[in-house]
């Protein structure tokens, strides 16, 4: 079969038909450019959007008020979380009381009370971090809480045996433990972040990328609709790469 | 999941009735514990509303929501009742999610066994998942229209590449040991991706479909406040319009137990039929 190539190829390979077919069907016009914009005119849209920026603002101040919005929201939610979680975990009175609100927020969709947010808040900064603080803080509740309940019993055990106080076995037995499972949660937690702020910026906002979409999509500027969107991918995906990272480096004991 | 850790120096641990009476004393009490602090929360925010401690257009009170609760349930609100605008919600989630499930698990299935296959397709299932979806729901209305067509594809959208991701994934993580004992033992290539593939790899796919409805019920109300004339999320935003803080509030309980009933209903249909998981 195809043993012989190595995979590297066949994604490249892969790359270029699509990129192929979609300089054949833009070029040959088949789609007309409003639909979808061809390669060159992505790359055009992409430098003009650099030298001018959009709307007034330079297309880094954009990037950068979406990178601000994500990071505060998800730093503030996660570590709330994680120490609502990490309580929870521990005592497990704590646990059914906080569980109920908890479990309600989690799957409850961020845009639904985005708009109380912002009866409550106003639009401006305030309402996005919130809400974003809301999406992320239950994600790393029940994962830091989950993390503390699978500390195998035993090692608990050896540690009191051995004279460790409630504090150091809190310490040196319990978060070590339930680290990777934190960990794995803040990264969960920074895609639901991520994702929501995009929807939070279509619906309520004057800067950042998600707006810069919606109000080219209005425009039918579809070659900027697609340089955000691509940048929204490559971004997403660095952040959780980087996540990745910093994941394997904290815990290089996970699954040992 | 409601692990209750047994204390190992308590002896009533090592009796199987004992510990089955703790079991169900402990879920008791967690129960009335976390009734306790619902109901402690509903009179705070009564009392909050019935002393004016916040103001009545900010936060109406409880027995406002339950007054707009029996008005959109009989009357129906601009129109559409409570129940015609949850049908709408939950049809455009079970359309997008269906036909992702039906399509995206064969091909994260077949990305799984197939090498060339999986260097082929996997790049694109790697952007398209931290992608945020509402981000080409502007594309999809240029292209689809803002009907439900283009909600239903959005949805899809959402939770196609999350599923093919867990599913392929899912393979990939089979035990090669399995499978050669397996070969080693008679059993063709169907047999052992019937019984060797699939049962090690459904764990995996089972979570890949339960976090790709949270996305996809997530974006539906996203979607619904962006282009549409009924559903939950459309609800949401009129009632916004018209300032009837009562009608959102109810809304957001709504989505809240749809949430919490739609997770939980993909749990115990897990539990159900991954008998196995984590005794493998």
């Amino acid at each position: 079969m195809s043993r012989s190539i190595p995979a590297w190829a066949i994604t490249l390979a892969s790359i270029a038909v699509v990129l192929c077919a979609w300089v054949g069907v833009t070029e040959g016009g088949l789609v007309r450019d409003l639909f979808l914009p061809s390669p060159a005119d992505l790359w055009s849209g992409f430098l003009e959007l650099i030298d001018e920026g959009y709307k007034g603002r330079p297309l880094l101040v954009h990037v950068g008020d979406s990178l601000f919005r994500v990071g505060a929201g998800f730093v503030t939610g996660v570590a709330a979380g994680t120490l609502l979680g990490l309580a929870m975990g521990y005592l497990p009175k704590l646990d059914a009381l906080a569980a109920p609100f908890v479990e309600f927020l989690r799957p409850l969709p961020q845009l639904a009370y985005l708009i109380l947010l912002i009866i409550w808040l106003g639009i401006g900064e305030t309402s996005k971090i919130t809400m974003l603080f809301l999406a992320a803080l239950p994600v790393a509740a029940v994962a830091a809480r989950d993390g503390v309940r699978n500390v195998p019993a035993e090692r608990l055990r050896v540690a009191q045996t051995l004279g460790a106080s409630s504090w150091q076995v809190f310490r040196h037995v319990i978060i070590p433990s339930a680290l990777p499972e934190i960990l794995v949660g803040a990264r969960l937690a920074a895609g639901i972040v991520y994702g929501t702020l995009i929807a939070a910026e279509i619906i309520a906002g004057s800067s950042g990328i998600g707006w810069m979409i919606l109000d080219a999509g209005r425009f039918l500027r579809s070659d900027y609709v697609f340089v955000g969107i691509i940048m929204l991918g490559l971004a997403g995906i660095a952040i959780d790469r980087a996540l990745l990272l910093i994941e394997k480096r904290a815990v290089h004991w996970a699954g040992r | 999941m409601q692990s209750v850790r047994t204390a190992p120096h308590d002896l009533a641990a090592a009796d199987p009735v004992a510990r089955q009476t703790r079991a169900w004393s402990e879920r008791r009490t967690r129960t009335a514990l976390g009734a306790a602090s619902v109901v402690a929360m509903l009179l705070a925010w009564w009392a909050a509303s019935a002393t004016h401690m916040v103001r009545p257009d900010l936060l109406p009170s409880p027995a406002d929501v339950g007054k707009a609760a029996v008005e959109v349930i009989t009357e129906g609100y601009r129109g559409t009742t409570l129940l015609q605008n949850i049908a709408a919600t939950l049809g455009r989630l079970l359309a997008g999610f269906g036909v992702a499930t039906l399509l995206g698990v064969p091909l994260g299935l077949w990305m799984g066994s197939n090498r060339a296959l999986h260097a082929a397709i996997d790049w694109i299932v790697q952007f398209m998942r931290p992608l945020p979806p509402l981000s080409y729901m502007i594309l999809l209305i240029l292209w689809l229209g803002t009907g439900d067509l283009s909600k239903s594809t959005l949805l899809f959208l959402t939770a196609f590449p999350i599923i093919v991701a867990a599913s392929a994934a899912g393979v990939r993580g089979v035990k090669l040991q399995r499978i050669q004992v397996a070969r080693a033992l008679g059993a063709g290539r169907g047999a052992v991706f019937r019984h060797v593939v699939l049962p090690s790899a459904a764990p995996m796919i089972m979570t890949g479909l339960q976090i790709a409805l949270a996305a996809a019920f997530s974006t539906v109300v996203s979607a619904e406040l962006l282009a549409a004339t009924d559903g939950l999320g459309w609800m949401v935003i009129s009632a916004s319009t018209f300032l009837r803080n009562d009608i959102i509030i109810l809304c957001i309980i709504i989505l809240g137990l749809l949430g919490v009933g739609l997770a939980s209903g993909l749990r115990a249909i897990d539990r159900r039929v991954i008998h196995w998981r984590g005794r493998e």
